[in-house]
C-alpha cells in the first residue's frame, strides 16, 4: 500500500484581497435570494494532481516558480486543505517546510532546540538524549547559549536543520532546505540526508531548485508545471527535460541570429558585432555532435590597439557549471590588434561533451588579463550524439574523452606476479 | 469535545513548551521579570480601594482591599487569557503556515501561559490573607475547579474570536474594549452580595428585579468571582444559584465555538 496517495488534488485560491465584511454579507444575502453574485477570479495552484509514493522512495519535485511545488507539500503536511480531491498519508510526517520556521529569536540556541523539538512533535526525552548530537551537528557549541537573534542567518538555518533531521518520522518533507548554509555545511546536510534515506529507509519528498542535488539524492523526480505534474520518473530523464525546457525558454526569448548580445562586463574598448557557430563548411549551426568539430566566429570592433589580446571561449550548462573553456593564451597565439573591425575564429576540433544543451560564453582580456568584455549565456549550443549511438552513452557524466580499452584474461599465477 | 482533551494530552509537551516560550520571551530582557505580571492587579486594587473611600461600597464584613484583589485575580486571568487567546492564532503566523498540529493548541497555550501569572498573583493573595489573618478552609479546594471553569469560558471566547480574527483583525482590537466594559458588569469593584441585596432583597427594579439578577448572573464571571471570594475569603461553598445561568450559557456556546474554530481551521494557512 502506498504511503502517500494523492487523488485528483485541486487547490484554488481567490485572487485579490480578502473581501470586506460588508461585501460578504451582501453576497450571502444575494445568494440566499437565489441571485448570482460576482465571482472573484480564482487561481488553480494545483490542478488535478494524481500520484502515489511507495515507502522508501525519495521523490524530488522540481518546476519553475509558481508551478505548485510548495502548495503540494503544504497539502501533504496537512497545513492546508484541498479544494477538491484527497490526500492520504499513512504515517507520521516531519515537515521541514523551510527549516527554522519555529525558531524564536529571543530564545537561545539550546532553548530553541527544545522548543522546536516540541513543535515537531519530538518527545522531550528524545531531544534530551540527542542534545549533544544536535549541537555537535549544528557546529554551534560556542553559541548555543546565545539568543538566536544574535545569530547569522546561516547559523539559524544550521540550527534548524540539525533539529529537524533528528526527528524520527516515516515521511520527511523538505522544501528548499539544501540551498542554504555554506558549502561545507551543505555537504554535511546532504550526507545526513543520504544517511536517512539509505540507512533508515525513510520516505522523502524534496522540493528544490538545485536540480543537480536533487538528481543525485532522488530515486524519482516529478516535474511540475502550472499546477500539474507534467513528468514523473527517472531523475536523469526528468532533469534533462527540465534543463532542456529552461534552455528552450532562453532560446525562445532571444532569436539566435538577431538577438543582441548583452555583456556582463564591458570596458568600452571592444564591441561585439556578431557571434556565430559554424561547421567546417562555414555554414551557421546551432551545435554539433559529440567528438565533432565546431567553430565559434566572433566579429568585433576595437576602439584602440590592443597588445596580445586573449580570447576565451567556453560552454556552460544552464545552471552555470562551466564545463569547457579554451583560450588562445594556452597556444600562445596572441596577436596585437589594431583599432578596427576584426574577426576571430576558434575551431574546437573535438567537442568532448555529453549530448545536452549548453550555453556559450566569451571573454576578451588584455595582456594583463584585465577583462575587456565578458558575457555568458550568449546562445545555446546543442551537442547531439552525432555519429554515436545515444543509447550506448553512459547516462551520467558531462565529458567524454577518447579511451582505449583492453581486456585480457589473467590466471591466478599472473595475478600474483603482478601484485 | 472529547477530542480537545485527548489532543490536549497528546500535545501536552508542545503546549508546555510554547507556554514556556511565551513566558521566557515576554520577560527575557526585563529586569523585574515576572513581577511585572502582578503589577496590574495590585495597581487596580489600590485604585479601587481609593475610589471606594469616596463612594462607599458595602462589603458585608470582608476587608475591601482583599475582596477586590480576590475578584481581580480571576477577572484579569479571564480577560488576559481571552485577549491572548483571540490573537494567539494570528500571532503565530509563521507556525501556522509551516507546520501542522491541531490549531486549538494556540488558544490553549495562551490560557496556560496566563496560568503562570495567575499563580504568582495567588502568592500575593496568600500574603494578603496572612496580613488580614484569614485562614483558608477546606473550601479552598474548590479553587482549581473554579480556575478550570474560567479557562473554559476564556476558551469559548478564544476559539470563536481567534477564528474570526484570522479573517477580520477587528476582533483582537474590539475584544479588549468589550472586556473592559464587561468588567463593570462583573462583581469586581463591588461584591455580588451587593447586587443580590439590591435586586433580590430590595427589589429596586420592581417586577424586573429577579429577571435582571438572572441576566446579571448569565455573565459566567459573576458566579466565578463570587465563588472565588467565597471559597477563599469566607470559607463557604460556592453559590450555585449564581453559577448556574452562566454555566448553562457556556455549555451551549462552547461546542458551537469549538466546531466553528475547527471548521475555520482548514483555511487558516490560506487566509492568515
Amino acid at each position: 500500500m502506498p504511503i502517500i496517495e494523492v487523488k485528483h488534488l485541486t487547490k484554488e485560491y481567490d485572487l485579490g484581497t480578502i473581501t470586506s465584511l460588508k461585501d460578504n454579507i451582501r453576497h450571502t444575502l444575494a445568494k440566499l435570494q437565489g441571485k448570482s453574485t460576482w465571482q472573484r477570479e480564482r487561481f488553480k495552484a494545483l490542478d488535478d494532481v494524481n500520484f502515489s509514493v511507495e515507502e522508501g522512495e525519495v521523490v524530488g519535485i522540481i518546476g519553475h516558480n509558481g508551478a505548485g511545488k510548495s502548495t503540494l507539500l503544504k497539502h501533504l503536511a496537512n497545513i492546508t486543505k484541498p479544494t477538491r480531491g484527497e490526500v492520504i498519508v499513512r504515517g507520521s510526517i516531519a515537515p521541514l517546510i523551510e527549516v527554522g520556521a519555529g525558531v524564536n529569536p529571543e530564545l537561545t540556541g539550546r532553548e530553541n532546540i527544545f522548543l522546536n523539538g516540541a513543535i515537531l512533535g519530538i518527545p522531550k526525552k528524545v531531544i534530551q538524549s540527542k542534545l549533544d548530537e544536535i549541537i555537535d551537528f549544528s557546529e554551534l557549541e560556542q553559541f548555543i547559549d546565545t539568543p538566536v537573534k544574535r545569530y547569522s542567518s546561516g547559523m539559524t538555518v544550521k540550527l534548524g536543520f540539525s533539529i529537524a533531521t533528528s526527528m524520527d518520522a516515516d515521511i520527511l518533507i523538505i522544501d528548499e532546505v539544501l540551498a542554504v548554509g555554506d558549502l561545507a555545511f551543505q555537504q554535511k546536510c546532504i550526507e545526513r540526508m543520504e544517511g536517512m534515506i539509505k540507512n533508515q529507509g525513510k520516505t522523502v519528498l524534496i522540493v528544490g531548485h538545485n536540480i543537480r542535488q536533487l538528481e543525485r539524492l532522488c530515486s524519482r523526480i516529478m516535474l511540475m508545471d502550472h499546477g500539474k505534474i507534467s513528468l514523473d520518473g527517472d531523475p536523469r530523464e526528468v532533469c534533462g527535460v527540465f534543463f532542456k525546457e529552461a534552455q528552450d525558454r532562453t532560446y525562445a526569448r532571444h532569436k539566435p541570429s538577431e538577438r543582441e548580445i548583452i555583456s556582463q562586463q564591458d570596458s568600452g574598448i571592444i564591441q561585439i558585432n556578431k557571434i556565430e557557430l559554424l561547421d567546417d563548411n562555414k555554414d551557421t549551426q546551432t551545435g554539433t555532435g559529440l567528438h565533432e568539430p565546431l567553430s565559434v566566429r566572433i566579429t568585433f570592433t576595437c576602439n584602440q590597439n590592443i597588445d596580445k589580446l586573449e580570447v576565451v571561449v567556453g560552454f556552460h550548462t544552464s545552471d552555470f557549471v562551466h564545463v569547457l573553456s579554451v583560450s588562445n593564451a594556452l597556444a600562445d597565439i596572441r596577436p596585437t590588434i589594431k583599432a578596427g573591425v576584426h574577426q576571430v575564429v576558434c575551431r574546437l576540433n573535438d567537442i568532448p561533451l555529453r549530448p545536452f544543451s549548453y550555453s556559450l560564453r566569451v571573454a576578451f582580456l588584455d595582456q594583463y588579463r584585465q577583462m575587456l568584455w565578458y558575457a555568458d549565456n550568449i546562445m545555446p549550443v546543442s551537442i547531439t550524439a552525432g555519429k554515436y549511438d545515444i543509447t550506448r552513452l553512459p547516462t551520467i557524466g558531462l565529458i567524454d574523452v577518447p579511451a582505449d580499452w583492453t581486456f585480457h584474461e589473467q590466471d591466478d599465477k599472473n595475478y600474483h606476479e603482478n601484485t | 469535545m472529547i477530542k480537545v482533551f485527548t489532543s490536549l494530552y497528546t500535545y501536552r509537551e508542545l503546549i508546555t513548551a510554547l507556554a514556556w516560550k511565551n513566558i521566557v520571551v515576554r520577560y527575557k530582557q526585563s529586569y523585574l521579570g515576572l513581577l511585572l505580571a502582578i503589577l496590574k492587579p495590585i495597581m487596580l486594587m489600590a485604585i479601587f480601594t481609593l475610589v471606594r473611600s469616596f463612594i462607599g461600597i458595602e462589603t458585608d464584613g470582608t476587608p475591601y482591599p482583599i475582596l477586590t484583589f480576590a475578584a481581580l485575580l480571576p477577572w484579569i486571568f479571564f480577560q488576559e487569557s481571552a485577549s491572548e487567546g483571540v490573537s494567539s492564532v494570528t500571532s503565530n503566523t509563521a507556525l501556522i503556515k509551516k507546520i501542522y498540529f491541531p490549531r486549538e493548541v494556540f488558544p490553549i497555550t495562551a490560557m496556560v501561559t496566563k496560568l503562570v501569572e495567575l499563580g504568582i498573583s495567588c502568592l500575593i493573595l496568600a500574603g494578603l490573607m496572612v496580613y488580614y489573618q484569614m485562614l483558608p478552609t477546606i473550601y479552598a479546594l474548590w479553587v482549581p475547579l473554579i480556575i478550570l471553569y474560567t479557562m473554559v469560558i476564556a476558551l469559548t471566547i478564544s476559539f470563536f474570536g481567534a477564528a474570526i480574527n484570522v479573517y477580520y483583525r477587528d476582533m483582537s482590537q474590539l475584544l479588549p474594549v468589550v472586556l473592559s466594559l464587561l468588567m463593570y458588569a462583573s462583581p469586581v469593584i463591588y461584591p455580588l452580595s451587593l447586587v443580590r441585596q439590591k435586586l433580590l432583597e430590595e427589589q429596586i427594579a420592581g417586577d424586573w428585579s429577579n429577571h435582571l439578577y438572572t441576566l446579571y448572573t448569565l455573565n459566567p464571571l459573576a458566579g466565578i468571582i463570587d465563588s472565588f471570594q467565597r471559597v477563599l475569603l469566607k470559607g463557604t461553598a460556592p453559590d450555585f444559584n449564581a453559577l448556574l445561568p452562566g454555566f448553562m450559557l457556556i455549555a451551549v456556546l462552547l461546542p458551537i465555538s469549538y466546531l466553528f474554530f475547527k471548521r475555520a481551521e482548514n483555511w487558516f494557512a490560506d487566509i492568515i
